[in-house]
Order: structure tokens, then sequence, then C-alpha cells
């Protein structure tokens, strides 16, 4: 569905040329969920945002091709970049609150979406929130960060995109929420016949739900693999470190 | 005799809005910190964690009950700097134009150390927090999150205070970090027999870090004992729920009959 082929992207600041990743390849199958695990800092949302060009190209610089559906999203026009952000490809970034104009009441983003309105009771109801007659009137900053996140969530479901992309959809969320959302994720893959992109540094969370995991570091991405293999994984020092640290925490009797 | 009481809190507040819900509030919570302990104060968002450690540090007043500290049941200016809180946004409590050096030097002094052992008392510090004394002279700013964490609380520290309170300083740090600040708390609350109170939705890391727990839901405390015990044979329905969504492997019929909503 999505064949990704990024050979470098890089940052120029203060005139310096820093590289952040290289030689990124990877494939999305449909009804499959991917997870990339990382470090603070190692570059994980700069790949997510290079995917279709979300970047701004006076610093930043992509090597390389995104096909999506035949089109490579690298070298597509603005519109059509945002027509397939909107349709097919959708994100839920970290800072959830920031994403929701602070002027406009919260309808406002439901009335951009044609989608009927048992479709939004139904998502609003699964993720907890308040009915939309009550929670369309409010802005933004009167709902907490937790429910804007999960609001964001809502939003690009309703969308109906082929690929989800989440960054760290799990930080400061509570783990009855990290469920709500693992279960969510399931079923939109499997009954929606979609695929869900996540960046996340919560192994936990990437093991519960991804058919694939892989791990950024050194700018390179590893080869995805099955829960299973990536917890077994040797080949590197850093993730051998990064697991163990995890089961070190895990397994912990105070 | 212990370091803190705190008995029969009660506090809520109206919030306009869809927070009101979820605001902070507590229902006659009343709880005992041994000197020198770590105890971990764990819930769900919206559970009234951080409005507790709010209440304990004097920075809102409840609306009925008390706090009594050293014995001393009265907020005075000398308590207020006995109790310290490392808050979520530690980055924010450095200011921007001053050196990491230069903000505890100021802090110590107004502590009264004396001048010719300020700048032994400020290395000691930062040391014993893990920061490097090539980021001395930097500012907040110039620092990597993490960084800025262990500034913030060499700055705490500073004060010498007797109860240190940490408002989920784990969230949003990877696994390898999280370890080595489980390392450090431990470290500090041995040498300088520091009390600690932790707050954190994550059990895992309070696992690691506490030998007593209090499980605070809606603003009550449902459930409270050694930690170990708590965990294998936990007696309410909610730490059994807590224990098993950490777990990650609640159904949605199991989320819903949940106190969430």
């Amino acid at each position: 569905m999505l064949k990704v082929d990024i050979n470098s992207v890089s940052v120029t600041r203060d005139e310096k040329k820093k590289t952040i990743l290289q030689n990124i390849n990877f494939e999305i199958e449909k009804r499959k969920v991917y997870s990339v695990l990382g470090k603070n800092g190692s570059g994980k949302s700069t790949l997510i945002k290079s995917l279709t060009a979300l970047l701004p190209n006076n610093q930043y610089e992509i090597i390389g091709k995104v096909f999506y559906d035949g089109t490579d999203l690298l070298s597509a026009s603005e519109e059509e970049l945002r027509e397939i952000r909107k349709n097919n490809i959708r994100y839920v970034f970290q800072d959830a609150a920031n994403s929701l104009d602070p002027l406009k009441k919260i309808k406002h983003y439901f009335k951009l979406l044609n989608t009927d309105f048992s479709s939004i009771e139904k998502q609003l109801q699964f993720f907890l929130l308040p009915a939309y007659n009550k929670i369309s009137d409010l802005y933004p900053y009167e709902i907490s960060g937790g429910m804007s996140q999960r609001l964001l969530l809502v939003l690009a479901l309703l969308a109906n995109p082929d690929l989800l992309i989440l960054d760290e959809p799990t930080s400061g969320v509570d783990y009855a929420i990290t469920n709500l959302i693992l279960i969510k994720m399931k079923e939109f893959v499997q009954e929606n016949n979609k695929s869900v992109l996540v960046v996340t540094q919560d192994i936990d969370f990437a093991i519960n739900s991804s058919d694939y995991i892989s791990y950024l570091s050194n700018c390179t991405l590893k080869k995805f693999l099955s829960p299973d293999d990536f917890m077994k994984s040797k080949s590197d020092e850093e993730l051998k470190k990064f697991i163990q640290s995890f089961n070190e925490i895990s397994n912990a009797t105070s | 005799m212990p370091l803190l009481k705190v008995q029969n809190i009660f506090y809520s507040v109206e919030v306009k809005g869809a927070r009101k819900e979820h605001a902070g509030i507590l229902l006659n919570v009343s709880f005992e910190v041994e000197q020198g302990e770590i105890l971990g104060i764990c819930g769900e968002s919206g559970g009234g964690k951080s409005t507790l450690a709010k209440v304990i540090a004097g920075i809102i007043k409840p609306n009925s009950g008390e706090i009594i500290f050293n014995s001393i049941n009265d907020y005075t200016k000398e308590k207020d700097r006995l109790v310290q809180i490392l808050f979520q946004n530690h980055g924010e409590i450095l200011n921007p134009f001053r050196k990491v050096q230069s903000i505890i030097d100021e802090v110590l002094k107004i502590n009264g150390v004396d001048k010719k052992n300020i700048e032994m008392e400020r290395n000691k510090i930062l040391n014993s927090v893990g920061f490097e004394k090539e980021l001395y002279d930097r500012r907040g700013y110039q620092l990597s999150g993490g960084e800025q964490q262990r500034a913030a609380l060499a700055r705490l520290l500073a004060v010498n205070p007797s109860l240190l309170i940490l408002d989920e300083p784990f969230s949003a740090q990877d696994v390898e970090s999280q370890i080595k600040l489980i390392r450090l708390f431990k470290q500090l609350n041995k040498e300088f027999n520091l009390t600690m109170i932790c707050i954190s939705h994550d059990l895992r890391i309070l696992k690691n870090l506490s030998e007593r727990i209090i499980i605070l839901k809606d603003g009550e405390i449902v459930e409270s004992g050694k930690t170990t015990e708590v965990f294998n044979k936990p007696k309410e329905a909610y730490t059994k729920f807590l224990l098993s969504a950490e777990a990650l492997n609640l159904t949605y019929e199991e989320l819903q009959t949940s106190s969430k909503i």
C-alpha cells in the first residue's frame, strides 16, 4: 500500500548540514499494524513527517521516493498532498492540544468531515468522550489534554483513511485508555482493511498492538520483525540494551 | 512520630466546561509518611494525585482537614521550603537568563549557606544528581529534557527539603532513562535519608521505587499497603482492574464496566 524508499533526510541549521535519517526502506501492507520503537530524539517523528513531505522544505532535504497508490508523495504537488493527508493518510500527533485551533469550537472539526451523525456518536462513545451535543459546543481549551488526544483520534478515524499514523499515542495516557486505543487499532485494520503505523517508546504497547516492529537508531531503521522475533533480536547493541532495560523494569519485585 | 500526617482532607473545585468531571477532588484522604521512606501514589488521570501533592505542599488550601508536618500543624514560610515538588514541566523552573550553577548558588545563598562554602555545596549537589561538570555554565534551554530534569532536581535539593514530591517524573522518557532515574532517586533517598512521595500512573515504576503504595480513585484512597502485597494480592476490584489494564489485556466490556467515563 505504501512503499518507502528514502535515501536520506537531512536538516540545515546555522549553515551546518546534518543527516537525520539514512536508507529507510520498508513497505506497509493492508490489515497490518506497524510500530517503530526508538529512544528520545532518535528521529521517530522526523521519519513519519518525511513520509508525506510534512517537514518545512527550506530546512529539510529529503532524497528518495515514497509511493502511495502509484503516486510519489515526495514529488507530488502541495494540492495533491493536502488531499491525500485529508482523506488517505491521517496523522495524530503527540502534542494533541496544539493541533486544535483555540478560537474554533469543536463542532468546526466535525463539520469538515463527510460523515453521518451516528458514526460520530459511536466513536465518541467508544473513546469515553462526552456526547456530540455536549462536546461540540466547547472550545479546545475547555477539555483536558487527554480528552483532546482522544478527540483527535476520533476525528482521524472518522476520515476513514487507508493509513493512520500515530505519534506516541500512549504518552501521558493511563492504562485504561491505552487499552481502548489498542482495541480500536486492531478493529480498524481488521474490519476496514486499513493499516496503522505507530512511532513510540512504549515497548509494551508495541508488542501488544503490532504485527511488525522495528527499531530506529543511528539514523537507520532496522528490519521489521514480528513482536516475538523482535524481542529476541541481538543484532544491535543499543537495541539489546533497550530491551534489557524494559525487562528490568517489568520484572521488578521492589 | 511520622514526618507527615494527612488527616481527613476534603477538596473540591468548580470548573466550567467538560473538565468539571475530571477536576481534582479529594474525599476524606488520610495517611502518614514515615521519615526516610519512599511512598508511591498511583491512580488514573483525574484521580486527584497532583491535587493531593499540591495540598501537601501548601500550594492549595483544602476545604477541610489537616496536614501535620514534623508535628507542626500550620503553614509557615519555613514549612513551604521543607516540602519541594518536582513538577512534570520541570524545565520551567530554570530561569532562562541564568546559568545552572548561578541558579543553584542563589538558592544556597538565600538558604544561608556561608559564602566560602557555596561552591563546594553546589558541586556536591549537582554531582549527586549526576549533572555533568561541563554543563554547569549552560542555561536551561541549552539542555536536553533529561539534563533539565536533573538541574531542576538539584535546584530543589539546594533548599535541603525534608520531603520531596515527584509528580510523574517518568512520563515521556524512554525505558533506559527511567531506570537511571529510579537508581538516582533510590540513591538520594539513601544518601540524604530524604523522604519522598512519588506520583505515577505507572505501576511498574512504583514497583521498582516505593516500598509502600496508596491507590487513589476519584479522590478516595481505595487501597494501601506494602507495594509487593498490594500488587501480588490486590484486595480491591479497582486495584485488580489497574493491574490487568497494565497488562493491556482488557476487553471493551471490562473497560466499560470500570469506573472510567
